[in-house]
């Protein structure tokens, strides 16, 4: 030190100074110490969770098809603007609604709505803005980054439907799983997460589990505004498995065409394979086109038109066939004998009833359409004479006709493979309601149960099914759409975590049908009825086909007690062909249209001669007709 | 200038304290690479080294004496270009502080981070030349409006980091002008007083932004701050220091912190993170003794210093540079609170790099000339 004035302790100041240094730097080095050896791997966790994202890749629904391979359902590629939480959770989203709005075309309505759901969301989830979209949609997305790091453009395969309003109430349709069916526990069971494409409706709900795939995953590596820097890992999705459904795409299309050309163009037409069950066509109308479901329901006219088909009062979301309840009229009568015979109230032998004209119960006279004598009973049903069916069903009870109702299941689903199939309603049901509404069973409500009024409404399916085992010695099949289900491999290596195992292919478990005991006596007499209703002078004779022997059944059911007064009758017309080999089993129901016999029955018939067409390859059949009488 | 460089200044040249700071430099451009490998920041700062090395050598091997002889007439050059800055079309506004100055053929530079060159070298003219005893108050007010100068040009632009970094400039060279040890300690302890009660005023008054408590909040309270807010900066920094660990992440540049944009600046005021993600708690640790070794020569060549205006001068360098090292470190740490102030020698910068070697340069300069006379 050469400045050698020690007034000022100049040295010790100097080296005060220099301690001051080190101190702070000795500071820093504790507080790295701290940070970096004590609690390096928090930080490390902390840094790994807020740059590493794992985007979802959708995965193509399985298609479905028909029975002979055709095109049913199928899924394109589209794209979606899909919108993360992550960037939004802090900004005041008011500002954005006026810009997507704009930006992408969406109802500023809308917009609020999805803002307000992913903002409840936990973090890290994105959910579909705008779904299909554009051209220009992707372009402005992908020009406005900087602003809207939140919005994405995702690929997401599209389900598509060529068909249009055909076949619609049984394929269904896909749509974003509700916000209600998120909080459910069977769905939050299942892993679904919002945003997530199910099946509503039909076969797309039914068998939704195996027609979805599997999403894969792409990690990636994003910036601190949500930005995709690099990729990490891509696991692809298992697509979900094909669907070979027992429908007949020709038949089915005839059934709709007849049910188009009907006078009310509303009803329903179901065909099946009486020996096993299948479903050869279900046409239900008025309808509705599920691809609006699927592709508009984020635009405002799509909405709109969603909105309409809700509210139109002809109810075109509803499957006629399994969801409509219908007075059965006179085709009540075909299960109503097979349990007059097997309870033995009449015999093959002695089936004569008294016809009368009609019947008096108290002081009211019930009519029958004609008088009949005392026939017997296959012709009481060529004839559908009212007048034998009131007598038979008094000395069957109310009691007697519950116990057929309960044999040809009535009373319960028949376990078709679609959701929401209701159950027919009864005597069965309505017996103890009654009572303790009136005090008693009347006897005029087993007269008018007896022809299928007052206390009985039955779906169609579950008509069909029932009478449809007529001819196969009692043996009644769960109807079912499902051939068979393609398997679908594996994806990724066994040893991954992320490996997604092979789905394997099924085909229909079949349960065991339902066999009413008739007895080959029993079921020849009941068939003849049947027969002579198209082939014998009944009340189908318009609708016979040379060669093609139909057993059927009309129905012209009153449904003025439904609602106002002057609606015209349901026509029914019920069948299985050739009547003493079936193939093919119809039923028509055309609401408020009249007399079963003019319009059921030629639907019907219709349905028949596409069948046929195919069948003989296009060639009519040859006229010979079974001596069998 | 190879006429008047001798054998002798040869021999006395601080060979390891130039070593060392060029050191840390080169180290500092590795960094910067790291923290921007897709701009050129590393490239200018390879450049900005060399202008600072041609700037040292001519520093080191001039007489200081005769340039604090004329301290005056770059002080007021220094002044000159602060208010240069100030007047609408030179001044460059960036994040809202008009700090640089463009001018025709030398570009874009920052006056505030030079003109601490001149005031030190004037308050090394002034108060070298006393002769000892206390200070006394007509050289301390002489002192505070030397500072006072400057810090309210730059107060203006503002920037209130740099003109921060001027206080412990005065603070040491009225430490070393003999001011009562009675006066030191009454100021610590008014400050450790006034600072928390002031700021408890300014927080009930509103005079404290709101922006400005929650940067303080978060490092009171890193976990429970909003890490979206103001805070953001803050933690990401200490995530990216604490993902270093003991090696760091070992050239994983790809996912780094700064080249996914969670830092901020990271090749300016953030450097010191990149570095830690970069190389550990080793590497950071080295830097730090690198930067303590640096410290304790010019400490050395004060000691050394012939006369008064020389230590003033080395010693002013030191407790400015150590107290930018500190309050920049200890922002990336996450202890005290964001405020832009460039690490010395590290940070990307081409005034603040050649600011930094001028004055290293007259260090080794007084180092130099310690047995001539």
């Amino acid at each position: 030190m050469k400045l050698n004035d020690y007034s000022q302790n100049l040295g010790i100041r100097i080296g005060t100074i220099h301690v001051l240094a080190f101190i702070f730097l000795t500071i820093l080095g504790v507080r790295l110490y701290y940070l970096q050896v004590m609690r390096g791997s928090y930080y490390s966790e902390r840094a790994e969770n807020q740059r590493i994202r794992l985007i979802p890749i959708p995965a193509p629904r399985g298609a479905i098809f028909d029975r002979n391979g055709k095109i049913l359902v199928d899924s394109r590629s589209t794209y979606n603007v899909t919108l993360s939480n992550e960037p939004i959770k802090k900004i005041n989203v008011n500002d954005r609604i006026e810009d997507y709005a704009r930006g992408l075309n969406l109802e500023p309505q809308f917009v609020v709505e999805r803002l307000n759901f992913i903002k409840k969301q936990p973090e890290f989830e994105t959910m579909v803005l705008k779904e299909n979209a554009t051209i220009q949609d992707i372009a402005w997305v992908e020009s406005h980054t900087l602003e809207y790091p939140e919005l994405r453009i995702e690929l997401q395969p599209q389900r598509i439907y060529p068909l249009g309003t055909i076949l619609a109430h049984v394929l269904g349709y896909v749509g974003e799983i509700s916000p209600k069916q998120l909080e459910s526990e069977e769905y939050r069971a299942k892993g679904f997460r919002p945003g997530d494409i199910i099946g509503k409706g039909g076969l797309e709900q039914y068998y939704d589990e195996f027609l979805r795939g599997r999403p894969g995953y792409r990690k990636v590596i994003v910036d601190s505004r949500g930005r995709v820097q690099d990729e990490i890992e891509v696991v692809p999705p298992q697509a979900g498995q094909d669907l070979t459904t027992t429908i007949d795409l020709d038949l089915q299309n005839a059934a709709e065409e007849q049910l188009a050309k009907s006078v009310t163009k509303r009803g329903t037409i179901i065909s099946t394979d009486p020996n096993n069950g299948e479903i050869l066509a279900m046409a239900s109308l008025p309808s509705f086109d599920p691809n609006i479901f699927v592709q508009s329901s984020t635009k405002p006219e799509g909405r709109r038109q969603i909105a309409a088909y809700w509210q139109d009062e002809s109810r075109p979301l509803y499957n006629r066939a399994i969801q409509g309840r219908y007075p059965p009229g006179s085709t009540w009568k075909i299960p109503e004998s097979v349990g007059a015979l097997q309870q033995g109230v009449i015999t093959v032998k002695d089936s004569n009833v008294a016809c009368g004209g009609g019947i008096t119960i108290g002081n009211k006279f019930t009519r029958c359409m004609g008088s009949h004598g005392s026939p017997p009973l296959s012709y009481a049903i060529t004839k559908s004479c009212d007048g034998y069916y009131y007598r038979l069903a008094l000395k069957m009870k109310i009691e007697g006709l519950i116990e057929m109702i309960e044999m040809f299941d009535y009373d319960k689903q028949t376990g078709v493979d679609l959701p929401n199939e209701k159950v027919s309603q009864t005597p069965k049901s309505w017996k103890p309601i009654i009572e303790k509404r009136e005090g008693k069973w009347s006897d005029i409500r087993t007269v008018y149960a007896s022809i299928g009024q007052d206390t009985v409404v039955v779906t169609p399916i579950s008509m069909l099914r029932a009478i449809s085992s007529i001819g196969v010695k009692g043996k009644m099949y769960v109807p079912h759409f499902l051939k068979e289900f393609k398997s679908i491999g594996s994806i990724g290596d066994p040893n991954d975590s992320s490996f997604i195992p092979e789905r394997l292919g099924f085909g229909f478990q079949h349960p065991e049908p339902k066999i009413i005991p008739m007895t080959a006596e029993q079921e020849e007499v009941m068939v003849k009825g049947m027969w002579g209703v198209v082939n014998g002078g009944g009340t189908a004779g318009s609708i016979r086909i040379p060669g093609f022997e139909i057993a059927g059944k009309t129905g012209t059911a009153q449904n003025s007690s439904l609602n106002s007064g002057g609606a015209k009758d349901h026509a029914w017309f019920v069948s299985f062909a050739p009547a003493y080999k079936p193939e093919i089993a119809v039923i028509a129901l055309i609401e408020n249209s009249g007399f079963g016999g003019s319009h059921a029955a030629p639907a019907v018939k219709g349905v028949y001669e596409a069948y046929l067409a195919k069948r003989n390859g296009g060639v009519l059949p040859v006229v010979e007709e079974t001596a069998k009488k | 200038m190879a006429a008047i460089l001798e054998k002798r200044d040869l021999r006395d040249f601080d060979w390891l304290t130039a070593f060392i700071a060029v050191s840390i430099v080169c180290f500092g451009v590795w960094q910067i690479y790291n923290a921007q490998p897709d701009m050129n920041y590393w490239s200018k700062q390879i450049l900005g080294l060399g202008i600072a090395l041609v700037a040292f050598l001519v520093v080191a091997f001039s007489d200081y004496r005769r340039i604090i002889d004329a301290a005056p007439i770059f002080y007021g050059f220094g002044l000159f270009l602060l208010l240069l800055v100030l007047v609408p079309g030179l001044g460059v506004k960036v994040n809202g502080q008009t700090a640089w100055l463009r001018l025709p053929v030398i570009g874009q530079f920052q006056p505030s981070e030079f003109v601490k060159i001149p005031m030190i070298l004037m308050l090394a003219k002034y108060f070298g030349a006393k002769k000892g005893g206390n200070l006394t108050l007509k050289e301390f007010l002489i002192g505070v409006a030397i500072l006072a100068a400057p810090v309210g040009l730059i107060m203006l632009e503002p920037d209130a980091g740099q003109a921060m970094t001027y206080f412990p400039i005065l603070a040491v060279v009225l430490f070393l002008s003999g001011i009562k040890v009675r006066y030191v300690v009454i100021t610590i302890l008014a400050g450790l007083i006034l600072v928390p009660a002031a700021f408890w005023v300014g927080v009930q008054t509103g005079k404290i932004k709101k922006y400005q408590l929650e940067r303080i909040n978060v490092i009171l309270d890193p976990e429970n701050a909003d890490p979206r807010g103001y805070g953001y900066h803050t933690v990401q920094s200490m995530i990216t220091v604490g993902k270093g660990g003991l090696t760091g992440i070992k050239g994983d540049t790809e996912t780094s912190q700064a080249k996914l944009k969670f830092l901020p600046e990271p090749q300016t005021d953030f450097i010191f993170a990149v570095t830690a993600e970069n190389t550990g708690f080793i590497g950071c640790i080295s830097l730090l003794l690198a930067y303590a070794l640096l410290l304790s020569r010019l400490v050395a060549g004060a000691r050394d210093s012939n006369d008064r205006a020389g230590m003033l001068v080395i010693m002013a360098i030191v407790g400015g540079m150590s107290f930018q090292i500190f309050m920049n470190v200890g922002m990336v740490l996450g202890f005290l609170p964001v405020i832009g102030v460039p690490l010395p020698l590290m940070s990307a910068g081409l005034s603040a790099v050649l600011a930094t070697f001028i004055a290293i340069g007259f260090a080794v300069s007084i180092k130099m000339r310690r047995f001539v006379n």
